[in-house]
């Protein structure tokens, strides 16, 4: 019925264009003007039928006939009305971004985090928990899929899937055209020949794109945190591993093979900036100080918890501790210096610290500002701010729904499947599916499966 | 007990116990006499009272005082307008509030900040809410463990390959979501052999009602978790009615919830929160904020697993009362 329905108003649009000197006549040009009459409202670059022919350069008639088809399909809606300028009041096309929803994890060494989005890429709903990433990728698609289908479940008046973002840790090498084939997933230890995407892909039956870690937490703090959406911005994760991602003139910059930003490789005095200031460097350092007794803060969590990890220095440093205090100001330090050469090269708005010890008070933001400061050009610094992310690990999630949502909605994606009403129907998802189940034997679990009708088939192939 | 759950952006805990006011923060405190307000979900329940209670004695301690209670009734509604109003009162320094929900009522609260008063979160941040620049401190029970404390409780009682009722509440909210995930997380990881069906109630008055369409539609159902106290009760006040009796166990150490354990009733075993500890935490995480010194963006206490063995210190403890004749009673035939 859709496809009547869409073709008859291709048709319709055809004919409307050929009247039109100097426009284009085929049906590529269709899926054009409808993918690009679809990204100018869902991005409220223009939302009335003036604006739309002013920013399309589309005739009144294709502009028309093209809304009409995108209601059909029910990716647009009429709105509100706009104030009069003189005739009528103008009335304003809305994006329906409730029509599907967009899944999304964060995968880290001792966490996960699990989310849902409306398809504007506005977070609804999201939950973190403990995860031991060495219990394997079978453990892990298992526990996604479950609160993944817990949240569906919840947000029972979001459409159906259209896409799952994934957020990894260490680079994440992609290929293939629209960047939801399977990368090699080089930095989880054993997971090289798991078919981790791939089970996530079939168990789930949405296209997954996956980024490393960091690059989906700077696109996040770019879109909604501390980058303000301004063009440049350093984004350092705290964490184990050091490590930076950059927004340069608007853009994530991801690097030649995905692994742009691993600062924490850098040398400094023939070690490691990860083994100097790295989080198990802290980890070690406080449980010296509580074995020694410098810190009787530490030194009373290892009697309470019997052990010592970067979290309880960062509280104990936001608690008074001077040891904690005096081992994150040396730590913030040696990461203002490496990052201050960085800032020399990129000229950034914003650095912003995020990752688990950017929460452990001042102490580190201090001491890394002082730093940069002491070795940054002072054009440089005559603007930047240097702050701490309060995005915490929402970052991850918010940024994997923005990536995903731009890629669903990217003109060349967007127009494979604009016609057929879901990206799930995209031919380059349906060869997916079809590859992954070659390779992947699914478990179905009956107790857990959400309703039929919440999980339309990827085109013909996805139940296969 | 350590604490099991992450913050609503992924934070790791901190001791809610750990935090004080510093000597200067205390004394900018006793000078600047603040006026604080609470907006609560409820007021009719033993962890709303034991909440209020720690949160009225940390703030006399310092000379703060707390001028007004809002019970919002479950009524975000009620919510909205209460913060609405207490944005534009100039008397009131900050604000303790308990969000009901989660998108809906993030602009209020952010209302608040903008407005420049402190605002201090108890279990939840809704959606879009961040630390610093929208809220000082989530002060919380550990809600992820507790759910995980509900499944230990009850698993002894659900026999192999049998089947658990999970009574839900159908509003978003973040404590009782973080409860059930972990619920199931436990059954799911350490009794794979057992089946789980979930309900959701709208109102904790209808928990009755809602159990009871459980156990017809699943009848092998051999044991029940339901996320609170209060609508728990409102179950076993059903099923005890209909003529069955089934292990069920919840959250919170109610008094109603207790004394059904202590005297042998349905409920075996109760993951207790210490809603006078954490009111007492998000009173000084309130002066601490009002006097610059900045307290940690999530803190959270450790659940206790309460059984007929240990009620009547845990009742103790939970309460900083003694306990009542009822449960005492209950302790002399251990």
């Amino acid at each position: 019925m859709a496809d009547k329905r869409d073709n008859s108003g291709l048709r319709a649009a055809a004919r409307s264009a050929a009247r039109n000197v100097g426009r284009p006549r085929t049906t590529e040009s269709g899926y054009a003007s409808l993918s690009t009459l679809l990204n100018l409202v869902r991005t409220g670059v223009a939302t009335t039928r003036q604006e739309l022919e002013r920013h399309s350069e589309l005739g009144r008639a294709v502009v028309s006939d093209r809304l009409s088809t995108l209601v059909k399909l029910g990716l647009l809606e009429e709105g509100r009305l706009g104030e009069a300028a003189g005739g009528r009041a103008p009335r304003h096309m809305q994006f329906r971004a409730a029509t599907g929803s967009v899944e999304v994890a964060v995968i880290d060494r001792s966490s996960i985090a699990a989310g849902i989005a409306d398809l504007s890429g506005s977070l609804l709903m999201e939950h973190h928990e403990a995860f031991d990433i060495t219990a394997g990728g079978e453990a892990l698609v298992e526990r996604l899929t479950t609160l993944f289908e817990w949240m569906r479940n919840e947000r029972s008046e979001l459409g159906s899937v259209w896409g799952i973002g994934l957020a990894l840790p260490g680079p994440v090498a992609q290929s293939g055209e629209f960047g939801i084939s399977s990368p090699v997933l080089q930095a989880i230890e054993g997971w090289t020949d798991y078919p981790f995407v791939e089970n996530l892909m079939v168990r789930n039956r949405a296209p997954v794109w996956v980024r490393s870690v960091i690059q989906m937490m700077t696109a996040g703090e770019h879109f909604a945190g501390a980058g303000g959406n301004r063009g440049n911005l350093i984004l350092v994760k705290l964490g184990r591993s050091l490590s930076a991602g950059v927004v340069a003139d608007g853009k994530l910059l991801r690097g030649a093979e995905g692994a742009s930003g691993l600062i924490g490789y850098t040398r400094l005095d023939d070690e490691s900036l990860d083994s100097l200031a790295g989080s198990d460097a802290i980890a070690a350092a406080g449980m010296q100080g509580a074995q020694d007794a410098q810190s009787p803060f530490l030194q009373s969590v290892l009697m309470k918890n019997g052990t010592i990890d970067e979290s309880d220095v960062g509280h104990g440093a936001q608690f008074g501790d001077a040891y904690c205090i005096e081992l994150l100001t040396r730590c913030g330090r040696l990461i203002g210096e490496a990052l201050a050469p960085l800032a020399n090269l990129l000229n950034p708005d914003v650095i912003a610290l995020g990752g688990a010890m950017a929460h452990a008070g001042d102490t580190i933001l201090a001491a890394v500002r002082e730093a940069v400061y002491r070795q940054a050009h002072p054009l440089v610094t005559r603007n930047l701010k240097i702050v701490t992310s309060q995005m915490g690990g929402t970052s991850g999630l918010v940024g994997a729904a923005h990536v995903v949502t731009e890629e669903i909605f990217a003109p060349r994606f967007l127009q494979g499947w604009i016609l057929q009403g879901s990206p799930l129907r995209h031919p380059e998802f349906a060869n997916h599916v079809d590859q992954a189940h070659s390779t992947v034997a699914v478990r179905s679990r009956e107790t857990v499966s959400p309703p039929p009708d919440r999980r339309p088939m990827a085109g013909s192939t996805a139940g296969k | 007990m350590s604490i099991s759950g992450l913050g609503p952006h992924g934070e790791r805990a901190a001791p809610a116990d750990q935090l004080t006011l510093s000597e200067a923060g205390a004394e900018a405190a006793r000078q600047r006499r603040f006026s604080v307000a609470l907006v609560i979900h409820t007021t009719e329940s033993d962890w709303s009272r034991q909440n209020i209670a720690g949160i009225v004695t940390s703030l006399g301690r310092y000379s703060a005082a707390l001028v007004e209670i809002v019970d919002c009734s479950f009524d975000a509604n009620r919510q909205l307008a209460a913060l609405g109003r207490l944005a534009k009162d100039k008397t009131i320094d900050a604000v303790i509030s308990i969000p009901i929900g989660n998108v809906g009522v993030a602009d209020a609260h952010m209302g608040l900040a903008k407005a420049g008063k402190t605002l201090v979160l108890l279990d939840n941040a809704p959606i879009g809410m961040l630390p610093r620049s929208d809220y000082a401190s989530v002060v919380s029970a550990d809600n992820f463990g507790l759910g995980k404390i509900a499944a230990e409780l009850l698993a002894p009682h659900i026999p192999q390959q049998g089947a658990v009722g999970i009574l839900g509440y159908g509003v978003d909210f973040f404590a009782t979501h973080e409860r059930e995930l972990a619920f199931q997380k436990w059954f799911t990881t350490h009794r794979p052999d057992v089946r789980m069906e979930r309900s959701k109630f709208a109102q904790p008055e209808r928990a009755g009602a809602t159990v009871t369409s459980l156990v017809e539609q699943f009848p092998d159902v051999s044991g029940i978790f339901c996320v609170w106290d209060v609508p728990a009760m409102a179950a076993v006040e059903q099923l005890r009615k209909q003529g069955l009796s089934l292990p069920v166990t919840t959250v919170d150490l109610g008094r109603e919830v207790a004394e059904e354990m202590a005297r042998g009733g349905m409920v075996r075993g109760i993951a207790a929160q210490q809603p006078y500890d954490q009111g007492s935490a998000a009173a000084i995480a309130t002066l601490c904020a009002l006097t610059g010194q900045k307290p940690p963006p999530w803190m959270a206490m450790a659940g206790l697993p309460v059984t007929v063995e240990n009620v009547v210190e845990a009742f103790q403890v939970v309460w900083h009362a003694p306990a009542t004749p009822s449960l005492i009673a209950s302790r002399g035939g251990h």
